[in-house]
This record gives structure tokens, sequence and C-alpha cells, in this order.
């Protein structure tokens, strides 16, 4: 029984360690060419991008450099949410004394519908314990809390990248540059664009991520920071589905009674019924998204 | 009450607290309880058909006749149809009881056995419910037989450290290979078999593989918990697979998967349809039609197609479970057709097929032939089904953008890289013990502390957390 014991409480030990270690000091660990740890370590830029896969494959930061001198980042995660992109900022801040001459964030109207939950195991791992903290009680808030989510949250989120960080980092590395993905997205085609499925009519207001919208807010207008919201084209399939418009108009209507800036997808010159621009629904191809990032950096620069 | 929750950990923990701290007379009374709570927490009201199978069965077999016989087949079966397949019949959907599939087949093994002088019937109604409602086996067996079970649960078990050390090494294991590799594969197979049309041949491959270990971990995963969780309460039960994939040939590896309900058919359908007049009549109707083939072999032929079937039916009457099952029927008769043939073969061309690449060869083959089969008992239709076996054939490219494409199933671009390097080195370790375990099936018992340390930590740190049924359950 002696020998049970010590093996029970060994293994504890060794999952304690590696939980502390991942959930205490990852954010520590130097990961290139992605993520907030990378934006901080870049120092003081004129625009800082914080939002999902949207502007991870909207924004060609090749482009971006042309306007900005090299002086702007993305920190996309996928499926990135509003309350995480409120935790985002506050780490941004916690952790650097970095001037931002912009924040941009995502206005993606289906963002309001979203359970609070994780969606890139990346979020959990950038962040600090505090973040991660902050963000866990966001999910509790949002009711969607439960045992096993804890257990993924705390636990077992972000451990591969832990365990194989030494083998993946080079590899992945070279798949960035400044937050947004290196490799060529073609377009499928309008064919399957035109058929590609996808049903919004389930789609339901979410408190928490309008909350969380109203904070991002709050904030940078009480740190006096910069800030502006940008709608990023979508395949006009999608932009013109009832739902999506309801929650664009909600969108809008909030950043509007807050008073905050905003750049609608109209507001740029793009045809969003060119399938050659599109990846998905609301992915863009490289052309589409060399295009766009073009037509929109002269946007951004103004508001410098 | 999955048991791989929580609850499941307090259940047990309660159990064999009260099942080791009364005398020794009681246990099993301690365990029938446990088990109708155990049971009662998938729905108090299944208690009541689970009730209906076990009266039925145990008064009905107090005098095993005939006609008897033929009520308690038409009582189980009777639920069994009703609950399973009355969607078939364009009945509305309805929740099925958890394991019926299983203790029906149970009930009736009994009834048989009954019939036909194999055991003496139960006399205790309380004793036969526990051998039916045994919680460990319930929900997906094993197929326990009376005659191995009764004594089991009978019989006295006094307190033994050893066992409990013993069966809490294999829960761990059954842990790992659910939670672990089961998990991790899931996420992958599921992303591919619910849309196989846009996926390339090299990706509906791996998914295919990747099935293939996703079954057995499961499967596998949760007969080392059934087994383990038994162990601890003193209470041996049938094992239900012996490395099936290390298997030379598709018999042998039916032998070898899913072991209690291979018995079950072999020895309730497939002897006695051998041995029945009607297949004598239907093999010399074939022999004239054949005179080159063996009458032996002629009379395997209905009764091997009859099992498959059933088999099939068994899992459902959807069309990819009865196809899987023609296909099975069709491997086996191609088998002991070829069996001779092969053999003689060998012989004159002075092959050797005990020779290690042979063998690697053999096991290389039936674990593809078996892969092949799994594309239909996991499709969620046949179009789906030839749909990828088209794919395969078809739109299967080795080349940079093909791999990339296989990647994409394992999550985003950031997890995939971290998703394959920790699932390689899962699959080698698994496929390592197996392999050694063939080799010498005492292998891994010795510094059993040290794996169960081990599987502990990688359980925790590398689990699926959100999994809580097993995909045997459906059945």
């Amino acid at each position: 029984m002696k020998k049970s014991i010590v093996t029970i409480a060994c293994a504890f030990a060794i999952i304690l360690f590696a939980v502390a270690g991942k959930n205490l000091y990852s954010c520590e660990i130097p990961i290139h060419n992605r993520g907030i740890r990378d934006a901080i370590a870049t120092g003081d830029l004129d625009v800082l991008l914080i939002g999902s896969s949207t502007f991870r494959c909207n924004i060609d930061m090749r482009e971006m450099d042309e306007t900005f001198q090299g002086r702007a980042y993305d920190i996309s995660y996928g499926g990135n949410q509003l309350a995480a992109a409120s935790i985002q900022y506050d780490e941004l801040k916690r952790r650097s004394k970095n001037h931002y001459g912009l924040m941009v964030f995502e206005l993606g109207p289906m963002m309001l519908t979203e359970d609070i939950a994780i969606s890139d195991s990346r979020v959990i791992w950038d962040l600090s314990f505090e973040g991660k903290k902050a963000l866990w009680k966001k999910m509790k808030e949002g009711g969607n809390a439960g045992l096993p989510l804890t257990f993924e949250y705390f636990v077992t989120s972000g451990m591969d990248d832990l365990l194989t960080f030494p083998v993946t980092e080079p590899f992945y590395a070279t798949r960035y540059y400044k937050g947004v993905k290196t490799e060529a997205t073609p377009s499928p085609g309008r064919t399957v664009l035109e058929n590609e499925a996808f049903d919004l009519s389930d789609a339901r207001p979410v408190e928490a991520q309008i909350d969380a919208l109203k904070e991002i807010i709050e904030k940078c207008r009480a740190d006096g920071q910069p800030f502006v919201f940008v709608e990023s084209p979508v395949y006009h399939r999608l932009e013109e589905d009832p739902a999506y418009r309801k929650y664009r108009k909600e969108f809008i209507r909030i950043l509007k009674e807050s008073g905050a800036d905003f750049i609608l997808a109209k507001d740029v010159d793009f045809d969003c019924h060119e399938a050659s621009y599109f990846e998905d629904m609301n992915h863009m191809s490289e052309e589409g998204r060399k295009l766009y990032t073009r037509l929109l950096a002269p946007l951004l620069s103004k508001r410098l | 009450m999955s048991l791989i929750s929580l609850k499941f950990i307090l259940f047990m923990a309660t159990l064999l607290i009260l099942y080791y701290r009364v005398p020794e007379r009681f246990q099993w009374q301690v365990l029938l309880l446990g088990s109708l709570c155990f049971y009662a927490f998938a729905g108090p009201h299944f208690l009541i058909f689970l009730g209906i199978s076990i009266l039925s069965t145990f008064f009905l077999m107090r005098n095993p006749t005939k006609p008897r016989l033929l009520l308690v087949f038409a009582i189980s079966l009777g639920l069994l149809i009703f609950f399973r397949y009355s969607i078939y019949f364009g009945m509305k959907s309805i929740a099925v009881p958890l394991g019926i599939s299983f203790y029906t087949f149970m009930t009736l093994g009994y009834a048989l056995d009954c019939y036909d002088k194999k055991i003496t019937p139960c006399e205790s109604l309380p004793r036969y419910a526990l051998f039916i409602s045994y919680f460990p086996q319930i929900t997906q067996g094993p197929i326990g037989t009376y005659k191995a079970m009764s004594k089991e649960l009978s019989a006295r078990h006094p307190f033994d450290p050893e066992s409990i050390k013993a069966g809490g090494y294999r829960v761990l294991i059954g842990w790992f290979k659910k939670l672990v590799i089961a998990g991790r594969l899931s996420f992958y197979v599921d992303t591919v078999f619910s849309n196989p049309e846009g996926y390339g041949g090299l990706t509906l491959i791996t998914a295919t593989f990747f099935y293939a270990f996703e079954l057995y971990a499961d499967f596998s995963g949760y007969m080392d918990i059934a087994c383990g969780i038994s162990q601890m309460l003193g209470i041996k039960l049938s094992e239900n697979f012996n490395r099936p994939y290390f298997s030379r040939n598709i018999p042998e590896y039916w032998r070898r998967w899913h072991i209690t309900l291979n018995e079950w058919f072999s020895a309730h359908l497939f002897m006695p349809a051998v041995t029945s007049k009607w297949n004598k009549k239907a093999a010399n109707g074939m022999h004239k039609l054949f005179p080159f083939a063996k009458k032996g072999t002629l009379r395997m032929i209905l009764p091997l197609i009859l099992v498959w079937i059933t088999t099939g039916i068994w899992h459902g009457a959807e069309a990819v479970y009865i196809g899987w099952g023609v296909y099975f029927a069709i491997i086996m008769l191609l088998s002991f057709c070829t069996q001779s043939m092969v053999r003689s073969f060998s012989e004159k061309n002075g092959w050797n097929p005990e020779h290690p690449l042979a063998r690697i060869f053999q096991v290389v083959r039936t674990f593809l032939i078996v892969c092949t089969g799994e594309v239909m008992f996991r499709a969620e239709s046949m179009k789906d089904a030839f749909s990828i076996y088209r794919s395969i054939f078809t739109k299967t490219r080795l080349n940079a953008s093909s791999i990339a494409e296989a990647l994409v199933p394992f999550g985003n671009g950031n997890q995939a890289a971290a998703s394959v390097l920790i699932l390689s080195a899962l699959l080698f370790g698994l496929f390592f013990v197996e392999f050694r375990k063939e080799q010498d099936p005492k292998a891994f018992t010795c510094h059993r502390y040290l794996y169960a340390g081990v599987f502990l930590v990688l359980t925790a740190l590398l689990g699926s957390p959100g999994q809580s049924s097993f995909m045997y359950q459906a059945f």
C-alpha cells in the first residue's frame, strides 16, 4: 500500500509541476512571429490589431508594412472573442509600457452571439496567470465552466504545445509574420462559395459578449488609448444573411451609442461578390487580403 | 453514469467500502444493490424493462421446455426489437434502455443453456438478477455466460490488497486508452467522417486507420475499466480482446476481437446452424452444383452468412451495418475456401508462413482488410462509405499539399504539428506495448508502479476531458 501511495503522490507532484509551469510561466517562453508576447517584444507600434482568424486571414502584414514602415502587428487567435480581446487588452497594458498609436478591434457581428469559451488554446498559452483567471471568471459568469471545461482550461489546454515546444516552435515561427500566416491561400472558386453551407438562424445575443464590447470601449477611453473597430468584408452570401445583418446593426448601435469609431466593410471599395477574393465566407484568399489591406491601411493611417 | 466520470469514482469508492465492510456472505447483495443503483442512474424507468427480461427468463426457464424457450425469445427479442429497431419501421425515436443489446444476449444465452441442459437453472431470483445486471458488464459487455459468472458472483471475496492494486492498474490503463488515445483520435475521425467528400484520399486513409485504433482504444479501454473494477471486487470477467490487430488472418481476428459476442454467436447460432437439417439439405444441393467443392466447406456457407448478417443487425439495422456484416461474411467464406489452396501453394513453392516477413505481411494484410470493412462501420451512410472508397482509390496523392491537407483535421494550424507529434508518440507507445505483449504476455508486469504513475500523469496531462460516453454504448 505504501508503494501505491508513493506512486500516486509522485504522479500528482509531476502533474502539479507541469500544470503550474504551464499556467504560471508559459507566457514567458519566447515565441516568435505571433501572439501577445511577440507583440510586446516588438515594442512601440503605430497599429496593433486584435481579432480572430478573420483578421489573421484578411490582413496582409507586408502591405501594412508599406504604409506603417513596419510598425504594425496583428494579434489574432482562432475564434477570438470580444471577452478574450478585452482580457488581451489588459494583458498588453499590464505587461508592457509600449505605446500603441491605434488599436484596431474586430467588428465581427456574430461575435456578439458566441458563448464564452476556449476558442484557441493559444489564448490560454499566451495569457499570464492573472489573465487566465480573468478569462476564466468571464467563462464562469457566462455559465460555461463545468468540471470538464475547468480541467481543459487549467490542465490540458496548451499542454501539447508546451511539451513539444522545442520541436514545433521553429516550424511554427516560419509560418507567421507579425501575427499573420504567410502561406498562400487560394480561393476554392465561385461554385464552392455559392454552395457552402452555413446556418446562423440559431444565433442568439450573449450578454457577456455585449458587456465585453462595452468594457473594451470604456478601458480604451480610460487609458486614453486611440482605437477603432473594423468590419472585414465577407462574401456577399454571408453579408446578405438576415441574422448577420441583424447583429451587425446591433454591434453598430452599441458603437454609436458609446461614440466609438468604426470602419465598415462598405467604407472600403471592396467587391464582396468577387469569389477569387475569398477562401470561405469570411476568410479572404491571398488576392483578396492584399487588396483589402491596401484599401484599409490609408483609413487607419488617417486616424493616427 | 459514465465509467470515466467523477460521479462513478465516488460510487465505486462507496461500493468498495461497503463491499469489504459487510460480512462476506452479504457481498453479493451489496453488488446487486449497487448494480441496480448504477442502472437506475441511466433512468429509473429502464429498470422496468430490465426487470421484465430478468423475471421472464428466470421464471420461464425454471422448467425449460421448447414453448417456454420460444416465449423467452419472444419477450426478450421483442423488447430489443421494439427499442432498437422500431425506428426502422417508421416509429418515433425512443430512448433505448442502457445495455439492452448486451443483457438481452445474456438472458437468451442463459435460456438456451438451460434448454440444452448445459447448466442447471438458477434457483435464486436475486442471484440471477445480479448475473444479468452486474454493473461493470451491463452497458457494453463482456457478454458473460451463467456457467462462468455464477460461481464468481456468489463466491465470498475477502479483501485482497493485490486485487485492488491490480484492478486499479487496469482501470488506469483503460482510462488512458479511452481519454488519451481514443479521445484524441476521435477528434480527427469525427471531423473527416462527418464530411468525407471534403477530403482527399490521404486524409481519408489516415482517418480510416485512426478509426481502427480509436475503436480499439475505446472498446478495449472500456473492457480494461470493467475488468479492472471487477478485479477490485475479486470477480473475474471474461476477456473481450486479445491484441486483435496482430491477427494473421480474418478468422483469427474474430477470435481476438469482441470475443464474448463472437463466442455467443458461435455457440448459439453458428454451430446449431451448421448441424441443422436445413443446412445439410442446402449443402447437398450446392454440392450438386459444385461437385468439386468439399461438403464440409459448403456446410459453412449459409451459417456464416447468417451469423454475419445477424452480427451486422445486432449493431443496428442501418445499411452500413448490414453491408459490414455481408463484407465480413464474404471475407470469412473466401478465407475458408482458399485456406487449403494457399497452404498447398505455399508448400509447393517452399514458402514458410512462419518466416518473420511472412508474418508481418499476414498481419498487415489482415489489418488492411479489417480497415476496409470499418469504413462501412463508421460511415454515416452507404453513400458516404462508397464515396470514401472512391476517393481513396482515385484521389490519393502523396505530395506536400496532400500531406498538409491531412493535417487540417488535427485542429487549426497552430496546433496541428504539436498534435501530430503527441499522437504519433502515443500510437507508437501503444503499438510497442501491444507488440511486446504479443511476444511475451508477461511483459510490463514488473515495474507496475512506474507504469501506473506514467499512465496517471499522461492521462491527466494529455487526456480529453470532454469524453463521457463509449462508442459501443450506442449498441
